[in-house]
């Protein structure tokens, strides 16, 4: 009894603990949703060729997509297939499901982190720059700057420029076959860039922000002033307190962000033809092929899951303040 | 889009009426004001029908019409009045933002300071909840609920609520659990006020500022979401006017009609500016530390 | 005071560093075939051709989606074919001789035909495909076609013979659509479904879901051998994206139904060709509903609306005014009914004939999924019918959500656009006539009506059924059973890289193998 509880007590084991019931949350929410939504595989296979189907032909079809047990008997034999390794099989492609996420999630992967590269890439110089001189023109031009990338719909400019440039000059990457970095470098990259540069856009002003509100706040600390106070030269103040210092909070920011790309770029994949994982979600849902949904949202979860679990530990291993808690 | 809080931590004692006012004053603020007027007036002209033209009527012979003097934003394939849409639009967008910011602001702060305030298996549960809500791709569990429910403003908004609750949920908690240790409120539970009175009383008035801010940010992107939506097609159903929706109609249209897609758009991006322009000037005055004048 | 940073460094390194490994890692796992070759039409002897969505179906008698008939139609080759105006003529059998009682059908096989399998395609396997797809058990959404079908015999391995129950005149009509194309009698269905086995001018390659579907050629294809070495239908889910691709040379053909999108697309380096369609675009109203009960109350909204503003509207003009029937033999004439032309008095006539002076109120049900113009239209007929006192609750719905409603009659109104066919018995039958799969969709039923269908096809005399096709045509249109609108254009946009494929009403891909690299 006593070693239980000592186990409850040990926050990583509570932690990883909260991660089961969040993934089993999800999974819960994904197959309620998917069992809520008007239609179910017969109509988005048949469409209104259903009616000419009898309540036979009907029944059958129910068994064939398994959708005529009971829902929890549904759910419970779904998730024991994941656990076991089987994602599901699209049923009308017959495609195994792991094999397509497995597939998808590279390439939304890769178009998270090349977003937040841009992102950073825009932001930080940004930042600084409207931090070097705060309230001066550079710094108000900036902050303008940065409020419009992100009032206007990104998309909506995205597909104006993707548009002129095929109109204008002939060139139209994304349509082409879709090409992996590992096959076709020069293409994928070029595919990648005006998705990367339209995510990275819409999430460069939080880390713009960030940055220049973390470089103003900690040229003031105190460890700043005295290191200026004992004369340190202004360019390796920079560079080396203020600069590491400030930028943790953007690494942060950064990291946030992530989780909100894995869901927001549905819309750019649909638009740029990306084969990634929004997408794969997004069709799923529309040919109702509740495998494809449940199982590739459950995996997103548990890469955010994961990722969240793992920087929790390593934080905590890692600052001693926090250990203390 | 992150969940960003203020950079710094919360002041013992914010000033009520004070920030607000200050806020104001800063040039930013200012002209987040101004903007946000004029979207309000047009808006409110669209609410109450004050609108040159009613957003509905078809007039066939005025179709495809270019801004003139008589239509001032032009007219669309069914000959209706751009304009009078763009009001009407823009009262929908106002609507759904502030219905749906209220109903993920309010039940997410109660959540939160809910959590934070008790803290132990509350705060674990509602840790789960909202790490299940953030984990569900966010778009996709407001298409899905808009494609569930019948179609309205009303599905729309709380499509859109529901991917902002643990939002408002996770930045009402944190200055919470800082609070819960400040002298003020340690003394009110010791001198035997119930706790939740307390929390109330104390908790909550201090940290109406950074809410506020993180109002104003959901404002704006409640209608860049309700435009995400549109544009995949399951925004406000028509013939309601909505300014998603009229920018998912007019992308193809918008080549021989660019006006059908310009003025539309460009009242998102007017109000859109408006409001984190006002969010800005707010939070600079709350933590002069997160940037503004020296 | 020490003020914490607001998180540690080492959280936000391993966050990033686990993001980027696992990109990293993913990174090596391919997609499918197919290359990264550049668009055809530049001498590279592949043809790309752009759809919107990905096939759902590959299987011929389960597929109803535009695209799944595409992909099919270069895989499979059907008993019969269309022509250039759509006439029935020799497919993989000759035309067929017909009994003098009209039900006894005898087809001749074309000799030397193979499945891509090495297999030769006999009467062995027209037998196992029509059997198949009246089995109830393979739920094939073409067995209505062959609902008049006693049995099929194979004497023969060049002849199949087909007795009817009785003579049904539209029946050679459907064997020349793709979802009654021949499969080869020696491959298990399950294995059809992920590999098509057919006999057409392509072979089933490699297909990557979501985003292309690869043909290789048939060199031995009966008709001739095709033009390109290679067929890829490549999906492009949004319709701009579609043209830009035209426009850059990465996709050569592409079909719109938009008008706008097409003349955007049009340029130096593409061509659009519109067509005619044989679906029509239809207010559909149901009679069993208590407000459409009194056929004064339908007549009033025959009347509210003008079939040409709603065309004007929704399609910018693309299309023309027609009526019930658009089968080219026998199309309807679009003037034949009580109100040719919009007339708002008349309308207000007939409703007060219904005692309902006051006004009438109905709902619509319509979906922005179905097809592009679907909810303008019904703004558009929302907006004319209201200044007729008809007040209609316009209801957008998902496009499943629409499909049940639509399905169970859950509607007083519904727009939708259903497909034509070269027989109008083939269109109507089983909408119209009680019997029919559809009949409690479409909400009406008449004693006549039945009795002109069941004449329709007993007799094979081209006036005679003329004449009784107009007939049905009346009894629809005065009786304001539907309020038929338009039917709309098809684009079809090809590059300037690609020649001799010959675009036909509604936009088949019939003749595609004939299309090559322009010289």
């Amino acid at each position: 009894m006593t070693a239980l509880l000592s186990l409850w007590r040990n926050s990583f084991v509570r932690r990883v603990l909260e991660a089961v019931l969040t993934l089993v949350g999800v999974s819960v929410l994904t197959f309620a949703v998917l069992r809520v939504l008007p239609g179910d595989q017969i109509t988005a296979s048949y469409g209104i060729e259903a009616g000419a189907l009898s309540p036979d032909q009907l029944a059958s079809l129910r068994a064939y997509y398994g959708i005529d047990k009971p829902l929890v008997a549904q759910y419970f034999s779904w998730l024991g297939g994941v656990l076991t390794g089987n994602l599901g099989v699209a049923t009308q492609s017959q495609q195994d499901v792991l094999d397509m996420t497995l597939r998808a999630l590279p390439i939304t992967l890769q178009l998270a982190v090349l977003s937040i590269l841009v992102a950073l890439a825009l932001g930080v110089p940004g930042g600084l720059l409207a931090a070097s001189r705060a309230g001066a023109l550079r710094d108000n031009g900036s902050q303008l700057v940065s409020l419009l990338a992100l009032s206007v719909p990104t998309f909506l400019v995205a597909t104006a420029l993707s548009s002129w440039l095929a109109n204008r000059f002939g060139y139209n990457p994304n349509g082409e076959e879709f090409a992996t970095l590992l096959r076709d470098p020069a293409l994928n990259l070029q595919q990648m860039a005006l998705p990367a540069l339209t995510l990275g856009v819409s999430i460069a002003a939080p880390v713009f922000q960030t940055t220049r509100a973390s470089v103003l706040a900690i040229r003031d600390e105190d460890y700043i002033r005295t290191a200026r106070a004992k004369g340190v030269p202004p360019r390796r103040l920079q560079g080396r307190h203020v600069l590491r210092n400030a930028l943790i909070p953007v690494v942060t920011i950064s990291g946030l962000q992530f989780g909100f790309l894995l869901g927001g770029a549905v819309v750019i994949e649909q638009i740029f033809s990306i084969p990634g994982i929004g997408r794969q979600v997004l069709l799923g849902m529309t040919q109702k092929e509740y495998a494809v949904v449940q199982s590739t949202v459950l995996v997103i979860a548990v890469l955010f899951v994961l990722v969240n679990l793992l920087t929790d530990v390593v934080y905590r291993l890692v600052d001693p303040q926090a250990r203390a808690q | 889009m992150s969940a960003t809080t203020t950079a710094a931590g919360v002041p013992a004692r914010a000033p009520r009426g004070g920030a607000l006012r200050a806020a104001l004053l800063r040039p930013a603020g200012v002209v987040g004001l101004l903007l946000g007027l004029v979207v309000l007036v047009l808006a409110v002209m669209g609410t109450f029908g004050l609108t040159p033209y009613d957003p509905a009527k078809q007039d066939v012979t005025q179709s495809l019409v270019g801004p003139s003097g008589q239509h001032w934003f032009g007219t669309d394939q069914f000959g209706r009045d751009v304009f009078s849409r763009v009001c009407s639009g823009l009262a929908n967008s106002l609507r759904i933002a502030v219905v749906s910011v209220g109903i993920s602001g309010v039940l997410g702060i109660l959540i939160g300071v809910l959590a934070g305030y008790y803290g132990g298996w509350v705060d674990r549960v509602v840790g789960v909840l909202t790490n299940v809500l953030f984990a569900f791709p966010s778009l996709l569990l407001a298409l899905a609920l808009a494609a569930t429910l019948d179609r309205s403003w009303v599905t729309v908004s709380i499509a859109i609520a529901t991917v902002y609750l643990p939002i408002f949920a996770r930045v009402a908690r944190a200055p919470v659990l800082r609070l819960r240790h400040v002298d003020y409120v340690t003394a009110s539970t010791a001198i035997g006020r119930p706790r939740l009175s307390t929390l109330f009383a104390h908790v909550v008035p201090n940290m109406w500022g950074i809410l506020l801010v993180q109002v104003t940010l959901s404002l704006s992107w409640s209608i860049l979401t309700e435009a995400a939506l549109s544009f995949l097609g399951f925004g406000t159903p028509p013939p309601a006017a909505s300014l998603g929706g009229m920018v998912y109609d007019a992308q193809t249209i918008s080549a021989v009609a660019p006006w059908m897609l310009a003025f539309p758009g460009l009242a998102i991006v007017v109000f859109v500016v408006g409001l984190n322009l006002l969010g800005d000037a707010l939070r600079s005055t709350l933590d002069p530390r997160s940037g503004g004048r020296r | 005071m020490v003020r914490r940073m607001p998180a540690g460094p080492a959280r936000a390194v391993v966050s990033t560093a686990v993001v980027g490994a696992l990109a990293l890692a993913g990174c090596s796992g391919g997609s499918g075939s197919g290359g990264s070759g550049s668009g055809g039409g530049e001498g590279n002897d592949r043809l790309v051709f752009g759809i919107t969505a990905d096939p759902t179906q590959t299987i011929p008698w389960l597929s109803t989606s535009t695209q799944s008939i595409q992909v099919l139609s270069q895989v499979y080759s059907t008993l019969l074919n269309s022509g250039d105006d759509l006439e029935t003529v020799a497919g993989l059998s000759d035309l067929p001789e017909v009994s003098e009682d009209g039900k006894t059908y005898t087809f001749t096989l074309k000799d030397g035909v193979k499945f891509a399998n090495g297999s030769a395609l006999d009467s062995t396997d027209v037998k196992y495909t029509f059997d198949t797809i009246m089995n109830p058990e393979t739920k094939a959404t073409s067995a209505s076609y062959f609902a008049s079908v006693a049995s099929v015999e194979a004497p023969d391995p060049k002849t199949v013979v087909v007795k009817l129950k009785s003579p049904d005149a539209s029946f050679t009509t459907a064997l020349a659509n793709v979802n009654t194309s021949i499969v080869p009698s020696d491959v298990p269905v399950e294995s059809l479904t992920t590999t098509p086995v057919g006999s057409g001018p392509y072979v089933w390659d490699t297909r990557t879901p979501n985003q292309s579907i690869t043909l290789k050629v048939n060199p031995d294809y009966y008709q001739g051998r095709p033009g390109y070495q290679s067929l890829q239908f490549r999906i492009l889910g949004d319709e701009k994206a579609m043209v830009s691709a035209l426009q850059s040379g990465a996709v050569d053909m592409a079909v719109f139904d938009n008008p706008v999108t097409a003349k955007t697309a049009t340029s130096g380096k593409v061509k659009v060709t519109p067509v005619d369609q044989l679906s029509y675009h239809v207010l559909q109203l149901r009679a069993d509903a208590p407000a459409l009960k009194d056929v004064n109350v339908r007549l009033a909204i025959q009347c509210a609306i003008d079939r040409k503003q709603v065309l004007d509207t929704a399609a910018l003009g693309a299309g023309e005014v027609t009526g019930p029937i658009t089968s080219p033999a026998y199309r309807s004439n679009p003037d034949a009914r009580p109100c040719p032309t919009r007339d708002v008095a008349k309308a207000k006539d007939y409703l007060a004939k219904a005692g309902k002076s006051g006004g009438v109120s109905i709902n619509l049900i319509t979906s922005q999924g179905l097809y592009s113009t679907a909810v303008n239209e019904a703004q558009n007929i929302q907006a004319q019918l209201k200044e007729a006192g008809i007040d209609v609750k316009l209801e957008t719905l998902d496009s499943d959500g629409y499909v049940q409603r639509w399905l169970k009659g859950d509607f007083d109104s519904a727009i939708a656009l259903n497909g034509g066919s070269t027989d109008p018995n083939t269109m109507y039958a089983r909408y119209f006539t009680s019997k029919g799969s559809f009949n409690k969709v479409a909400g009406y039923r008449s004693a006549e009506l039945d009795k002109l269908f069941a004449d329709g096809i007993a007799t094979r005399d081209e006036n005679a059924r003329k004449g009784i096709y107009t007939q049905v045509s009346k009894e629809l249109e005065d009786n304001a059973v539907w309020v038929w609108t338009y039917t709309g254009k098809l684009f079809v946009a090809t590059s300037t890289g690609t020649s001799g494929f010959k675009a036909r009403t509604g936009a088949d891909l019939g003749t595609l193998w004939k299309a090559a690299p322009a010289k």
